[in-house]
């Protein structure tokens, strides 16, 4: 569903996994707490979608209910893949009954299983998914997978930091106006997840952009 | 009427009805045919509702004869639809002064006011300009919707029922990516892209592929390219399919191709400046949609 979407990104690391998304503008009067992208599903994974806000707030609902139910069954807290097969799932059933249509929504979901690795999967409307080391969608996915293939190293996945500038830079080459555009959301093995504030983002742009520079004045040297 | 077997006469019930209700039938179908006067009233009342007046910018009357047998023209560049106004506002009409020569204002079902005496300025539906250092060369907006009935009275009032042919028309429109006929399934089109279809005179090339067959275009912009073709005047139409019919940043820059023709060349300039001025116009016109995330 990338018509009208503005861009999302996940990005595996080894040590975290990163969701970054493109704040659409907030007109002057509304409450810009309660227009929210990411989501947690549960204390270890959480999603990011794109497409149509209804559809997307009824299959988190669904989720969340289904990572409980999870836990209180098997005494164990969801796997990223379990959770995912279950949204999967959940939106092929709305593509092969009658009266219904499909959920309008793509979503990335992040996370961390009890083995320690992080995972990250892509759905779409069909109910099909895949993992991925990183992926977007959006309006402009293809050029951000198109950067994120030429950009995504097993270094710069090693360090926290570097994996989420990787994700803050992805987002800087569709989204326009810049780190003020952006929100970030990290979950770190074994910890909760945690939602960047625009400082904090801002302090990642703004490193971003020195690291941009020096990178140029360095070329620039090697040329004179 | 049937003969029985004893010989006797039977009025049978004909199949494809009585002769009586034949004739009432006829009686209907003349009374049909024959108008009645309110029926002469109404039509000539929607005539006149849907008809298509081109006017005059200072003195808002009617022009008596066509706008291009009025003006001379070299080159005639038609923006039909959102995406393809947005396109020619910020890169060709900021890189040079130009001045309205009129408006054609009309009325169909698809417009959004019911009041057809009192448009205002700001629904001036199709405006036409001149550039005041060539004023040969004409621009015309158009961002509303042009019913089949009323394309021919549009095509005869702009240029006339004998159009010079030493003119260039270019022609840029939007249109859904799932009009465009092909084998493969519309999700992995690169939309927006850019297809181009030209009359027999047009001799220059397309900045981008021609449409492939069946090449089919729908509207003003076809109505015009085939009274340029039936008239012999080169004229090209650049045709952008795009998955989002609104007013949308991507499918305005796939026209971007067409700066490099000969079509444009010359009234481009500032193309940084332009691209600014088109984000603006994107933030302003920017719907507060809360559906999509």
């Amino acid at each position: 569903v990338d018509v009208c979407t503005f861009e999302k990104v996940g990005i595996r690391g080894t040590n975290i996994v990163v969701l970054g998304v493109e704040k659409k503008s907030v007109a002057k009067l509304q409450d810009e707490r309660t227009v929210r992208k990411i989501c947690a599903l549960d204390d270890h994974v959480c999603m990011a979608f794109a497409g149509l806000t209804a559809d997307a707030r009824v299959v988190i609902n669904r989720a969340r209910v289904e990572c409980q139910s999870h836990k209180l069954t098997v005494e164990d807290p969801v796997t990223v893949e379990y959770i995912t097969r279950f949204i999967a799932t959940l939106k092929q059933k709305y593509t092969q009954s009658n009266g219904r249509r499909p959920f309008g929504i793509s979503a990335l979901i992040v996370g961390f299983d009890d083995d320690g690795i992080s995972r990250l999967y892509q759905t779409d409307p069909s109910g099909t998914y895949h993992a991925w080391k990183a992926n977007a969608i959006g309006r402009n996915a293809k050029t951000v997978r198109e950067f994120l293939e030429k950009n995504y190293t097993e270094d710069a996945i090693a360090s926290d930091s570097e994996a989420i500038k990787l994700a803050i830079k992805a987002l800087l080459e569709v989204v326009q106006s810049g780190g003020k555009n952006i929100e970030l959301a990290i979950i770190r093995r074994n910890q909760p997840l945690k939602m960047f504030s625009a400082k904090e983002v801002e302090l990642y742009v703004t490193e971003i952009e020195k690291e941009k520079e020096e990178a140029e004045k360095k070329k620039s040297k090697k040329s004179v | 009427m049937a003969a029985t077997f004893f010989g006797e006469v039977v009025k049978a019930p004909c199949r494809a009805g009585t002769e009586d209700e034949e004739e009432e039938e006829e009686e209907e179908e003349e009374e049909g045919r024959r108008e009645t006067p309110e029926d002469r009233e109404v039509r000539q009342q929607l005539a006149r509702k849907r008809e298509v007046r081109l006017l005059r910018r200072q003195t808002k009357t009617s022009l008596e004869v066509a706008l291009l047998e009025k003006y001379p023209c070299s080159k005639f560049i038609i923006a039909i639809g959102n995406n393809a106004v947005a396109f020619l506002s910020s890169f060709v009409m900021n890189s040079g002064v130009w001045e309205e020569v009129g408006c054609a204002k009309l009325w169909n079902e698809w417009c959004r006011t019911t009041d057809t005496t009192h448009l205002s300025s700001t629904e001036a539906f199709c405006v036409f300009y001149h550039l005041k250092s060539n004023p040969s060369v004409f621009l015309c907006q158009c961002s509303c919707y042009v019913a089949e009935d009323q394309q021919y009275q549009w095509l005869e009032k702009v240029f006339g029922s004998c159009p010079r042919k030493n003119m260039q028309i270019t022609i840029l429109t939007c249109r859904h990516v799932t009009d465009y006929k092909t084998s493969e399934s519309t999700g992995s089109l690169p939309s927006p892209f850019l297809k181009a279809l030209k009359t027999q005179n047009f001799k220059d090339s397309a900045c981008c592929p021609l449409l492939e067959q069946p090449n089919i275009v729908h509207d003003l912009p076809a109505a015009v390219l085939s009274y340029c073709q039936v008239w012999k005047i080169p004229a090209i139409l650049y045709l952008c399919y795009t998955d989002v019919m609104k007013l949308d940043l991507i499918t305005v820059e796939a026209f971007k191709p067409i700066l490099s023709t000969r079509s444009l060349k010359g009234l481009v300039k500032n193309i940084p400046q332009s691209t600014e001025i088109l984000k603006k116009l994107m933030t302003t016109n920017e719907i507060q949609s809360n559906i999509y995330t």
